[in-house]
């Protein structure tokens, strides 16, 4: 249905989008992960037509939109990062000027803000100004702005940035009821791998503007299938032995916070038995130890070195 | 295009403080000024040692019809003691044939004053001497000053007329309505900052669309303000502006598209709120002051100022504005400041439209 090829974007000497090639098919929901400065932004405004790629092609429905980004403009619902509304106007006064944008009037247009306003949870403050609602409810609104013309595709480029758990909860169980009910094709950016681990069937993986990994969750996880990461916690921070436990032969890769330790081993590695010989020895007390399979964020730091929130 | 217009007036109604505080200030600065502008006539103190009761009062009658100055008959001490004292300059003693000024100290007015009293005694004493060849000559006189052959009135844009209460009001309005289209179209600017024009982008409204409807909505404000205060002064506060109201009018349109254009032409090559907020200020009253907005251009005579000035919208505009309503001339005499209004608008709009094009293509 959408399709990149060798999508590249050059600002003067730096290459922001460096041969991206992303597949959405219809209805699935696929998601863009990656840390802050990776080149996420910059491929969606290419993606949405904003942005004229250096090189490269973005087709929908097998046509090129470089020429004429009419038809992609048609079927795509951008939300973007920021909170792109009028904040001095009413949710419903936003929503009614972006609907008369597609060309809605009327009774139609009427419906469909009310429609949208229902799907985002916001008919009963609909005349509030946008200005005095949290965070959270202007997300929302974000969200409903982009729904008004009924798009095939919804881009969103991460649409959680700054807001409260319930209001992330909401937003985020709205694109999956989007997605599983309603059959729109979404394409989620963001540095949130629980994000994009509870809404996206695919996953692209982005750094430095490249695309390091691609594939469903499982199979991005595979990557890791011959590994396990052990998160030990201690009572109190132990600099010495934390070092010490990072150089145990067979650690792959050692991430120390204040009072605990996240060790990625070989699946099968004896390990416990090393770690609470070498706390007695510091005189450490061990408060808990949780073996888990790898998750996208792991499986980020294998393939970059580095966490999403670097 | 309309959806467009239409939400900027939405959020006029929402925002409208900016708008309605460029339309009171002109109001404040025109109605202050102009009734500061009234001058009260001069207190002139009046004695005489020789003349009999009558003649007094004829001669302060006769003097009165001046509206300069204001003469008041008092005892010779009591007119002594306001000059000795300084609540007066000077004062006057009137005699049969002449007159004498006892002066306390320096007065801008003492000249015109002098030159007045000069003048009222030389036609009085002329008057006299031809009563005695013709008795009936001041009847004769009155007689034909009431229905006069030809009738001779004088304008000038110097000293406190109607002219120049006129060059005020024309000046303070083309001075404030800059700032009501400027920063309405800041919005353009900060549309671009919060997303919203982004937004607007990937619409079927085409850019083209988009820009109009703004500019249509900036035009609309500011011709409107411009339109509402000449109305206002007009009938509200009396100012007669000639028969020609309709080209007012279409001055004021011509001019408001300049700076609509202009306007686009800064927000073309300032991308940023901020530094917009500093430099309409700059170039409004730049504009101003050079255009002759505060004060008459005709008391300009600097040559480089001169030459700036011919490059100013809103020179034309108020040459335009004063060359009909105080001269009372036609649409024929403002065709050339009407083509530079409409010319520079052009050129401004040109320019806008390829710095704009340019940025959004790099």
């Amino acid at each position: 249905m959408l399709k990149t090829d060798k999508l590249t974007k050059k600002f003067k000497d730096t290459l922001a989008v460096d041969n991206v090639s992303l597949e959405l098919r219809k209805g699935e929901s696929v998601g863009l992960l990656g840390p802050n400065g990776a080149g996420k932004s910059t491929a969606i405004a290419m993606i949405s037509t904003l942005l004229k790629p250096s090189s490269g092609d973005v087709r929908i429905h097998g046509k090129s939109v470089l020429k004429d980004p009419g038809d992609m403009r048609r079927v795509l619902g951008v939300v973007p990062q920021k909170i792109a509304l009028y904040e001095e106007l009413s949710a419903y006064e936003n929503l009614k000027f972006f609907g008369r944008l597609y060309g809605l009037s009327g009774k139609k247009l009427e419906q469909r803000i009310g429609y949208v306003l229902d799907l985002v949870g916001l008919s009963d403050r609909k005349k509030e100004l946008v200005k005095h609602y949290s965070g959270g409810m202007q997300r929302r609104v974000n969200l409903a702005a982009a729904m008004m013309h009924e798009p095939e595709v919804l881009i969103m480029d991460e649409p959680t940035v700054g807001i409260d758990p319930q209001s992330r909860n909401h937003l985020l169980e709205t694109i999956r009821r989007l997605n599983h009910e309603e059959g729109m094709t979404v394409l989620y950016t963001s540095h949130y791998m629980e994000e994009v681990e509870k809404l996206c069937d695919r996953v692209y993986i982005m750094d430095r503007g490249k695309v390091i990994a691609e594939g469903t969750k499982e199979e991005l996880k595979a990557i890791l299938s011959d590994q396990e990461t052990v998160w030990i916690e201690f009572d109190q921070s132990y600099p010495e032995l934390f070092k010490k436990l990072s150089e145990i032969e067979g650690v792959q890769h050692a991430d120390v916070e204040e009072r605990s330790l996240k060790l990625m081993i070989p699946k099968g590695m004896r390990l416990l038995a090393s770690l609470f010989h070498e706390a007695e020895r510091h005189g450490a007390q061990v408060t808990n130890v949780h073996v888990q399979t790898p998750t996208l964020e792991d499986v980020f730091l294998r393939l970059t070195g580095r966490t999403l929130r670097d | 295009m309309k959806a467009v217009f239409l939400l900027q007036w939405r959020r006029f109604y929402r925002q409208p403080l900016l708008v309605l505080a460029m339309f009171v200030l002109t109001i404040i600065f025109v109605s202050v000024s102009a009734a500061g502008g009234e001058e009260e006539p001069v207190f002139v103190p009046v004695y005489t040692e020789s003349l009999k009761q009558e003649q007094v009062l004829e001669w302060v009658e006769r003097l009165n019809a001046e509206k300069q100055f204001a003469f008041k008959w008092m005892q010779p001490s009591e007119a002594r003691s306001y000059v000795a004292e300084g609540d007066v300059p000077q004062a006057v003693e009137l005699m049969e044939a002449d007159y004498r000024l006892l002066v306390g100290r320096e007065d801008p007015a003492r000249l015109a004053l002098d030159s007045m009293l000069r003048r009222v005694y030389s036609e009085e004493l002329r008057l006299e001497d031809a009563a005695q060849e013709v008795p009936e000559i001041r009847e004769l006189m009155d007689s034909a000053l009431s229905d006069p052959a030809l009738q001779l009135s004088a304008a000038s844009l110097q000293g406190k007329g109607e002219a120049d209460k006129l060059q005020l009001l024309f000046g303070m309005t083309l001075f404030f309505v800059i700032y009501t289209i400027m920063f309405s179209l800041v919005r353009i600017v900060d549309e671009k900052r919060t997303g919203t024009w982004n937004r607007m982008i990937l619409s079927p409204v085409r850019k083209w669309q988009m820009y109009l409807g703004h500019l249509s909505f900036s035009f609309l404000i500011g011709f409107s303000q411009i339109a509402l205060i000449f109305l206002l002064f007009r009938y509200a506060f009396g100012f007669e502006m000639g028969d020609r109201f309709w080209l007012l009018l279409a001055i004021a349109a011509c001019y408001t598209f300049s700076i609509v254009a202009l306007g686009l032409m800064i927000i073309s090559l300032i991308a940023k709120p901020q530094q917009l907020s500093a430099v309409i200020p700059i170039v409004a009253t730049g504009m101003a002051m050079v255009g002759g907005a505060f004060w008459p251009i005709e008391l300009v005579t600097n040559e480089i100022l001169l030459t700036v000035s011919k490059v100013l919208p809103i020179t034309y505009g108020l040459e335009a504005l004063t060359s009909v309503a105080v001269y009372g001339n036609g649409l024929q005499s403002v065709m050339m400041p009407l083509a530079m209004l409409l010319g520079f608008g052009g050129i401004c709009m040109a320019i806008a439209i390829r710095l704009l094009e340019w940025r959004s293509v790099s």
